[in-house]
């Protein structure tokens, strides 16, 4: 394989002024979805940032009162540890958003401990490094491919020993405390296209699914997840119809809820 | 500055070149991966973010599959295919939950890399459609990656 670093280089030398076609192929305006037999069940979570993205051209808001950068509990449970990645690497989303480079190199470090907790701590170091690098410059660009690399390695450390159910966790993690700060910001100011962020009814179901499949994962927090799971869903899952402010309060609170859970040390 | 499209058939030119001794039975997704970011470089300098996760497998010629994926009302998205069968044709085309077809005119197609652009009017499911057109291989492998702004 050809590394990705190396195309710009093989760009500059492959310029043959090749002459191309474009526009796309035909394609039917309308296709019948409920025939399409051939279905890849893999699901790419979207990454915190991809929601954040959309929210902040919705207008602005003050990413700085939702950074989150402290040291945390410290678990020995793989479920809590795989859950609390990643609403670790989330909380690096959440720190590029509001340019806070000190909380993004905390972030790294953490999530770094965190990986090595796991035993997929050599996959990480690299990222962790980078991170670093690239808050110190302020290349907010970097550092978010970073920690989307960094979410991606622990996936692929975690499927390669056959860990997937933790690499679903690492996901759920991110998404939990991804809505928890899409609703937070949303419920300070509500808007209709805000809300409609939280049109997500289809993750929702794949985040429930996944953890039926979990059994032997049979924690309290697990089970809370999963109940909060099933609340959040009919308040989203709502076809054409808006989200009312009422519902994202709600979802808000749910997800603070279960979020306070994933990092608070039961007593 | 050359249009992405151009930048990316000079670096399919080259690629193809260099990929032309890996035997078949070598290839894989990964390659085809390569391909598939192949095709998404030159939009990461207009402010793309592509994901590192992906989507791939292996189809016969004709054969279409679908990737159902979260999309954001307020957010662009590029859906970029590629193959490392340097004679296959394949195609990625993205249909809302109903069923209508939302991309781009932008949207491309050249031998084996193809591109959809859409700009999601509502937040929520979306189809792309993965098919390979023609392919001198029996099973061809493809990769799909995607990037947003």
């Amino acid at each position: 394989m050809i590394p990705f670093a190396q195309i710009p280089q093989l760009a500059a030398a492959a310029m043959l002024g090749l002459t191309l076609t474009t526009g796309a192929a035909e394609a039917p305006q309308r296709i019948d979805v409920t025939k399409l037999s051939k279905r890849v069940d893999d699901v790419v979570v979207p990454l915190p940032n991809e929601v954040f993205g959309a929210l902040n051209k919705l207008g602005p808001v003050n990413w700085k009162e939702h950074v989150r950068s402290g040291k945390g509990s410290n678990f020995t449970e793989r479920p809590r540890i795989a859950l609390l990645l990643g609403t670790v690497i989330a909380d690096g989303f959440i720190a590029v958003q509001a340019e806070d480079a000190p909380a993004v190199k905390d972030i790294g470090q953490r999530v770094l401990g965190l990986a090595k907790g796991i035993g997929v701590g050599n996959s990480i170091t690299p990222h962790a490094k980078a991170i670093t690098e690239a808050a110190d410059r302020r290349n907010w660009n970097n550092v978010r491919q970073e920690l989307d690399r960094t979410q991606n390695s622990v996936q692929q450390a975690m499927n390669d020993v056959q860990d997937q159910k933790l690499s679903h966790l690492v996901s759920l993690g991110g998404w939990l405390r991804g809505t928890e700060v899409l609703t937070a910001v949303v419920n300070k100011r509500y808007s209709e296209d805000g809300a409609e962020l939280l049109h997500q009814p289809d993750l929702l179901g794949y985040f429930e699914d996944r953890l039926r499949a979990m059994p032997e994962f049979n924690s309290k927090l697990l089970q809370d997840i999963q109940a909060g799971l099933g609340q959040v869903r009919p308040l989203v899952d709502i076809g054409n119809k808006r989200i009312s402010a009422d519902s994202v309060k709600r979802i808000n609170e749910i997800t603070a809820r279960i979020d306070e859970a994933i990092i608070t040390k039961s007593p | 500055m050359l249009s992405p499209l151009k930048q990316t058939a000079s670096l399919a030119a080259l690629l193809s070149i260099l990929l032309a001794g890996i035997p078949a039975s070598r290839a894989s997704v990964d390659d085809a991966q390569s391909f598939a970011l192949q095709a998404a470089e030159p939009y990461v300098k207009e402010g793309f973010q592509v994901r590192e996760d992906f989507w791939g497998g292996d189809l016969g010629t004709g054969e279409k599959k679908a990737v159902r994926q979260q999309l954001f009302k307020g957010n662009e998205y590029w859906f970029w295919m590629g193959t490392e069968v340097e004679k296959a044709t394949i195609s990625v085309h993205i249909y809302d939950a109903e069923g209508k077809l939302v991309e781009q005119p932008d949207s491309w197609q050249k031998s084996h890399f193809a591109a959809a652009h859409v700009i999601p009017p509502t937040t929520g499911s979306y189809f792309i459609i993965v098919s390979i057109e023609s392919s001198p291989e029996d099973r061809t492998h493809w990769a799909l990656v995607y990037g947003f702004r």
